[in-house]
């Protein structure tokens, strides 16, 4: 109970094809990072893990179903274990921070829940502590539009927390934060996949954050996929040529030897390890 | 951890509270009776009233008329506007905050432009607190009856209108591209070309477009005092009892707004698509043909209309202005005459706050159906409903619920009701258009059942406008109600209209000082309440 791509791609109306030949297989709590420079396709394989976009060829299967075969009532069910971390995240300005939080459960709340909450918040300590995995728990009755981008990053990835989704998947959720930030908050989402066994995907721009944290990286590069390796057998030359385009440095946390976060961490940084 | 409480859940029952508790009296003042609708005789004389107005008058030599008054109408309103736009767009620039270089810090020249700020919008509610039926009536002193004192009436009220509206848009929007463009030095137009009209150009244009359709009905107004057009053959007919003339000229008015609505939904496409096309200029041959067809428009109905401007800048007529001006002043101060317009005045505002209040039920009603959200059907039935109650002047509405439920404040309810519920749900269901549909997405995404994703996806984008515009809406309402008076549905427009007719101008600039208080007041609280939301 993962996810199935066998051969699937996405051409859009006015020709370019954005995802091709694409085959991957998940299987059920493993977590798997997705770099590759920028316009590579991440955004639209994520998208198509997702079922927000009809991919035009192959064969696509999600959690055990084929989601563009299923009744409009199965797909929202489908859809409701299904959890997206947006890169800008989609809150409406003027809405609370709670309410942001808890619309993470519409998708398997009654009708009536909902706008009863709309009222009262009806779960409040389940918001709390969801934003409290992240630093945020004393935000909770802000306007979204009274917190910095990096805080509402954080509430997005929140709602997905509060969801408890089959499949997690994270669309650059820290690209806002800072360096302790960022690692922090994706370990809370590699921590919270592992503890209910779900399945995370993240595309991530920093690739040291994706080797240390992820087991399994995939490289995306034009619409294909230029490798699928355990972060181990990632190397350097492998990370130079998926990057080709974007210039001598290869993005990480922190581009500067001396500022690379290994107080904290016991891996000493990518270009560190590389220097002699 | 002990489970936390909403802290704004106090607030909230609060004003809740409060509301029902102003709700009680005002709806005992505006002899608020359901029951009146369904009373056996009343719907009697209402049956033979509509029968009346079968067949439509069809003749050649009515016909005739009908074209040039319908002409006519135009012209006035598209010169109006014109001149309305000529007014508000400098106006709105100067007067709105986001645009203000001093806000920012604050910084060198801030009391100058909080005096600028606080000058301009007391001058605008001026403009627009006086119903330019009085403002009509002033003109006709100067040019004669006919459409130039329509024509500037129109001009300088709708020029308030959309000067208050445009800023509430700009300010209402996303305003932080506007400052980062101040705060990197720009200059006030240059902030407003390139940070606030792109992401408002939609509404602007909406408004603007659905400001004109308003003029076109206000000529109903003007035709009362000899402003010319569809109004005063309305006037002609209904005096003379002429069903079947009220009926077609009706027709008239519904295939003009219809026209309009159209015309609107183009525009707002056009604008909508235009810089994202990949070509080198933003606007493109199709836009740039159709500004010169307005501009060519706005130069013919000044043609057509034939006015004589020049007249009122010259030694006489401001001699004339000024005699009939000096007549109002000073106005009837004895207490038993302000208990009277106080009364009156309470009355008005009772008119005009249930029939709004009622409006906004039905208007967002038909406006979810109307944006589209359950298929083109029913979005096509519902905007031709929203259409014929837009389309029918309150004052004709006024007509048919004096003969429903009687003589009294309730047809004004019932009349603004009928009416505003066309407006706002027309408004409403643009505003649910426009909204940015990234929350409501992600949401349905997320499994989320479509009307949940709408009241947490949607309703808290589009939350404030509706508020501003049924706020706007209630303003505007209120002088409205004042004018439906004038058929007998109560409040200060009664007053206004006994005083008029005997001559007694002291007395009435008494009630239009009161209008334009009340006007004053509102405008005070609906920015006080918007600035919460």
């Amino acid at each position: 109970m993962g996810f199935r791509l066998d051969g699937v791609g996405l051409t859009h109306a006015n020709g370019f094809t954005a995802l091709a030949d694409v085959s991957l297989a998940a299987a059920r709590g493993e977590r798997i990072a997705v770099i590759g420079p920028s316009g590579a396709g991440k955004t639209t394989l994520l998208r198509l893990l997702g079922a927000a976009l009809r991919p035009t060829e192959g064969v696509l299967s999600l959690l055990d179903a084929a989601p563009w075969t299923l009744p409009g009532g199965e797909l929202r069910g489908l859809r409701a274990r299904i959890g997206v971390v947006h890169q800008a995240p989609p809150l409406p300005q003027r809405q609370r921070v709670v309410t942001a939080v808890l619309a993470g459960r519409l998708g398997q709340w009654p009708l009536w829940r909902s706008v009863a909450s709309l009222v009262y918040p009806l779960d409040i300590a389940g918001a709390r502590a969801a934003l409290t995995r992240l630093d945020l728990g004393d935000r909770l009755f802000e306007r979204c539009d009274r917190i910095s981008g990096g805080q509402l990053q954080r509430v997005g990835i929140a709602r997905v927390l509060y969801q408890q989704p089959n499949l997690v998947l994270a669309d650059e959720p820290v690209s806002a934060l800072d360096p302790a930030l960022a690692r922090q908050a994706v370990r809370v989402l590699v921590q919270d996949a592992t503890a209910r066994n779900a399945t995370l995907v993240a595309s991530l721009h920093a690739v040291d954050l994706a080797l240390a944290e992820f087991p399994r990286v995939v490289g995306v590069r034009d619409g294909r996929i230029a490798f699928d390796l355990p972060a181990t057998d990632v190397s350097e030359a492998r990370l130079r040529e998926l990057y080709a385009s974007e210039g001598a440095e290869l993005p990480t946390l922190a581009n500067e030897a001396r500022f690379a976060a290994h107080a904290v961490d016991a891996q000493p940084p990518l270009t560190g390890a590389r220097c002699r | 951890m002990h489970s936390l409480r909403d802290p704004a859940a106090r607030g909230r029952a609060t004003a809740l509270l409060l509301a029902l508790v102003v709700l009680w009296p005002l709806l005992t003042v505006a002899e608020f009776k359901p029951a009146a609708i369904f009373d056996a005789q009343n719907l009697k004389t209402t049956g033979n009233f509509l029968a009346a107005f079968l067949p439509p008058e069809r003749g050649q030599e009515f016909l005739g008329f009908l074209a040039r008054a319908t002409l006519e109408t135009l012209a006035i309103a598209t010169a109006g506007i014109a001149l309305a736009m000529l007014l508000a767009v400098p106006l709105a620039t100067l007067s709105t905050r986001v645009l203000s270089v001093a806000e920012i810090g604050p910084g060198p020249g801030r009391v100058r432009a909080l005096w600028l700020h606080h000058g301009l919008r007391a001058l605008l509610t001026v403009l627009r607190g006086i119903p330019e039926l009085v403002w009509a009536l002033v003109f006709v002193r100067v040019f004669g009856l006919g459409p130039a004192a329509g024509v500037l009436a129109l001009g300088l009220t709708y020029g308030g209108m959309l000067a208050k509206v445009y800023a509430e848009i700009l300010e209402s929007g996303e305003t932080r591209p506007a400052r980062a463009i101040l705060e990197a030095g720009g200059s006030r137009v240059q902030a407003l070309l390139y940070g606030l009209l792109p992401g408002s150009a939609q509404e602007l244009t909406s408004y603007t477009v659905y400001r004109w359709e308003c003029a076109v009905r206000a000529s109903v107004v003007m035709g009362f005092v000899g402003a010319g057009g569809l109004g005063q053959l309305m006037d002609q007919a209904m005096k003379m009892l002429n069903g079947g003339e009220a009926s077609t000229i009706l027709l008239t008015f519904l295939a003009l707004v219809l026209a309009a609505d159209a015309f609107s939904g183009i525009l707002r496409r056009h604008v909508a698509n235009a810089g994202t096309q990949p070509r080198r200029a933003g606007i493109g041959p199709f836009g740039i043909g159709f500004t010169g067809l307005l501009l060519v428009a706005v130069a013919a109905s000044f043609a057509f209309l034939d006015l004589g401007l020049a007249a009122l800048f010259s030694r006489e007529s401001a001699g004339l202005v000024g005699d009939f001006l000096r007549a109002f002043f000073p106005p009837d101060l004895s207490p038993a005459w302000l208990a009277r317009v106080a009364y009156g005045t309470l009355e008005t505002l009772a008119i005009s706050a249930v029939g709004t209040l009622l409006a906004v039920l039905a208007g967002f009603a038909l406006a979810l159906p109307a944006s589209g959200r359950y298929g083109a059907v029913a979005g096509q039935v519902s905007r031709f409903a929203l259409n014929a109650l837009r389309s029918v002047p309150e004052l004709v509405w006024a007509t048919l619920t004096a003969l429903s439920v009687g003589l009294g404040p309730f047809a004004g309810v019932l009349a603004l009701a009928l009416h505003t519920s066309g407006v706002l749900g027309r408004l409403f269901a643009e505003a649910l258009e426009n909204a940015p549909p990234a929350p409501r997405d992600a949401l349905l995404a997320a499994g989320a059942r479509p009307a949940a994703a709408f009241l947490y996806g949607t309703l808290p984008e589009v939350t404030p406008q509706l508020a501003a515009y049924t706020l706007y809406r209630w303003e505007m309402n209120i002088r409205m109600a004042a004018i439906l008076g004038f058929v007998g549905a109560g409040g200060l427009g009664q007053l206004l209209y006994f005083e008029l007719s005997l001559f007694h101008y002291a007395q009435a600039s008494t009630v239009i000082a009161a209008m334009l208080l009340l006007s004053i007041a509102v405008d005070a609280a609906s920015a006080a309440l918007r600035k919460r939301l």
